[in-house]
């Protein structure tokens, strides 16, 4: 082994350690020194192991060789809880219901993460947030008790008890009607807001951790989770959702943008407005913003693509998609889910705002997206606005701006054509011109009058007709009218140079010209 | 004494030599393994890689020898080296099918593998692997009993001879090297094509 490959090596394992992007560059300059190509291998490993997902996340043949099963089991011990019964099954790992016997006995919900994680980071991490998470308080978010590791290894967390149903699944069960879903989707919002207010990010927030259970026949919503997509890192890159070399398994549809950026992850309290914003456009459309089969499909840097790049539908647009997609596929009278309501132009926005690709569009804190919402309902003017027409062409712009600038450059030829070919027209029919005005001097000089008054009219019907030599003609083509004794076609003339020709134009002919005319009139 | 055990403890008496004598004998006998339980098993089920050579094993192992972990190093090397072997074998054989046309007969000692990664990518990740062996051949190893043995990454570490933590960081490095490798735009036609 080279003494180049151990100190990329170490640096490399170095490098790792260090979570955040800053504090890891100042490591790299320093470690590296002025060896730039020690640096750009370094830097080459770094971005290829944030990219890696789950490549050689198992053998070649058979089954992924560390996920060992879970072992822990209904009527074991984790801690100083009883496993009761399992009661939920994820990508993540396996709940249990769980009895806690000190120091006050009561059920609890016990998650055991699954392999692929380093417990000692996730504990760690989550023993960093402890106290945050302790100070939140609220009805509804389920409270978080305890996190550890298994005797097998594994981190697992307990929380409050929480026998619900996603949001989602309970507003399609219910048939619940949109003021009904925007009013419960409020109060989403407000647990969201009192997490952030304690400084707590959830970073992962989706249907399946907005749970609706039922108080006395009233629905009450409760957020679980918080705290522990940071504990255990989940990233977009990590094997949390791809196996292999692309099989999706866990899910980015309310993944923001910035959750999509794979180096520099900072993720802030707008990245849960952006959750939220999806959220409601699913409670509002039944789909999400983009379609889950089409992300399934899609490769990994697509997926990134899609989610930081592409605009979706309004929530307007895709009901009325979906509409016309579900009458053509079931014919009348065979849906299969309540028709929904139009969506209004308002909640449009409001949604759309909330998933603005760019954070600082989004609304700032879900208690703003809270309020716009309520004034919604309350019918005042909203906040969110549809995009002004500058902005949405400066964004046009940005997306084209390889074809705008190749359209510009053709405006550009086509309007230079355009002035060379006119110069090109105006020399022509100058030359035409001075070509009549001659004939018409010529024609009166040989006495050729129905020559000359023809000439004359041509020359009216040039482009140059109000130049002052036309004038200048006519003038003395009505004089040798006169003088020929052709009294009204002379005044036909004449008149015809007065109404045509203004003082100023007149007031350029020669003298000679001007006092005949002052004499005819 | 079997011929393996016999050989083993020579490689552990320091010559070096005897491991090429060990190599064929393992592959025969994963070979034969292998295309045991292909004949046997229903079809869809897939074939557990670790399974196969700790079968292995314990066939070719004299049962006083199996404790030494120095023997099992040996033994494994020489798995994980026959494994890689049959699966890119394997691997090339279907292209060559494939890409051959027509229907060629294949035999049934021919063990078809159903693989976890498509042949395209088994392909460029052995020769990945191979140029990672010239710079790194002990990271090169972790990642042969990983990934052709199936080993854990505590199974791993006890077969080399090393912490789990090394093990983990070998792994996490090795992995991002050959990630790196593969996903390199200039030599991304191998990954594309799959």
């Amino acid at each position: 082994m080279a003494t180049s490959e151990i100190s990329l090596d170490s640096i490399f394992s170095e490098a790792l350690e260090i979570e955040s992007p800053q504090q890891r560059e100042a490591y790299l300059d320093q470690a590296c020194r002025n060896d730039d190509k020690l640096r750009q291998q370094v830097q080459r490993l770094l971005d290829a192991h944030f990219r890696v997902g789950n490549f050689l996340g198992g053998p070649a043949v058979g089954d992924t060789m560390d996920v060992a099963p879970i072992v822990e089991r209904p009527g074991m011990t984790v801690g100083r809880y009883k496993l009761l019964q399992q009661i939920g099954e994820g990508g993540f790992g396996v709940v249990f219901m769980a009895e806690q016997q000190a120091p006050v006995t009561r059920k609890v919900a016990l998650k055991v993460i699954k392999p692929g994680m380093d417990t000692s980071e996730v504990i760690a991490r989550f023993e960093a947030e402890r106290q945050a998470l302790a100070l939140m308080d609220h009805p509804h978010i389920a409270a978080i008790y305890d996190g550890g590791a298994t005797e097998s290894g594994r981190p697992y967390f307990v929380m409050e008890l929480v026998h619900g149903i996603p949001i989602t699944e309970y507003c399609e069960q219910g048939e619940l009607a949109p003021r009904e879903r925007l009013e419960l989707f409020q109060t989403v919002c407000q647990a969201v807001q009192h997490a952030h207010q304690k400084g707590i990010i959830h970073r992962d927030l989706k249907p399946s951790n907005i749970l609706v259970t039922l108080h006395d026949g009233e629905p009450v919503v409760k957020v679980i989770d918080f705290g522990i997509a940071k504990a255990t890192n989940q990233r977009l890159t990590e094997r949390t959702l791809f196996t292999r070399f692309g099989g999706m398994v866990g899910t980015p549809l309310y993944m923001s943008p910035e959750q999509a950026e794979l180096s520099g992850l900072d993720v802030d309290i707008r990245t849960d407005v952006y959750a939220l914003g999806v959220l409601l456009y699913e409670l509002l459309t039944g789909t999400t913003p983009f379609e889950k089969d089409r992300l399934q499909k899609a490769a990994f840097d697509e997926v990134r693509r899609i989610i930081r790049e592409e605009d979706p539908p309004r929530p307007s647009v895709r009901l009325s998609t979906l509409a016309s997609q579900s009458r053509g596929l079931k014919g009348p009278g065979k849906q299969s889910k309540p028709s929904r309501p139009n969506v209004s132009s308002d909640l449009d926005w409001i949604v759309m705002k909330a998933i603005e690709k760019d954070r600082k569009r989004r609304y700032a804190t879900s208690r703003e997206f809270e309020m716009d919402l309520q004034r919604y309902l309350e019918e005042k003017p909203i906040v969110a606005r549809p995009p002004s027409m500058l902005y949405s062409l400066n964004k046009f712009a940005r997306r084209h701006r390889v074809r705008i600038a190749v359209g510009c450059l053709v405006a550009s030829l086509l309007v230079i054509c355009g002035l060379w070919l006119n110069t090109i027209y105006t020399a022509r029919t100058d030359a035409q011109f001075a070509q009549r005005v001659a004939e018409l001097r010529e024609k009166l000089a040989a006495g050729d009058l129905p020559g000359a008054e023809q000439a004359f009219e041509a020359l009216g019907r040039s482009p140059h007709s109000h130049n002052p030599a036309v004038a200048a003609g006519g003038i003395q083509l009505a004089t040798t009218l006169a003088n020929s004794g052709q009294l009204e076609k002379s005044h036909a003339v004449i008149d015809r140079v007065r109404s045509e020709w203004t003082i100023n134009q007149l007031k350029t002919l020669p003298d000679s010209d001007t006092k005949q005319l002052y004499s005819m009139l | 004494m079997s011929d393996v055990t016999r050989i083993l403890s020579q490689i552990e008496a320091g010559n070096p030599a005897a491991a090429e004598e060990l190599l064929p004998l393992v592959y025969d006998e994963l070979r034969k393994l292998a295309a045991a339980r292909l004949a046997h098993e229903k079809p869809g089920q897939t074939l557990q890689a670790t399974a196969l050579v700790h079968d292995a094993y314990l066939r070719l192992v004299d049962q006083p020898n199996r404790q030494a972990w120095q023997n099992s190093r040996h033994f494994f090397a020489a798995a994980a080296e026959s494994m890689r072997r049959i699966l890119v074998e394997n691997a090339r054989r279907k292209q060559r099918v494939r890409h051959g046309g027509g229907q060629r007969r294949v035999e049934l000692s021919d063990c078809d593998l159903a693989t976890n990664v498509s042949d395209d990518e088994l392909l460029a990740i052995d020769e990945a692997l191979l140029s990672f062996a010239a710079i790194d051949p002990i990271k090169a190893e972790l990642i042969k009993l990983r990934f052709f043995v199936g080993l854990s990454v505590e199974d791993a570490a006890q077969t080399l001879g090393i912490s789990r933590a090394t093990a983990n960081r070998n792994w996490t490095y090795a992995r991002a090297w050959l990630f790196a490798e593969l996903t390199d735009p200039a030599k991304q036609k191998n990954l594309d094509e799959s």
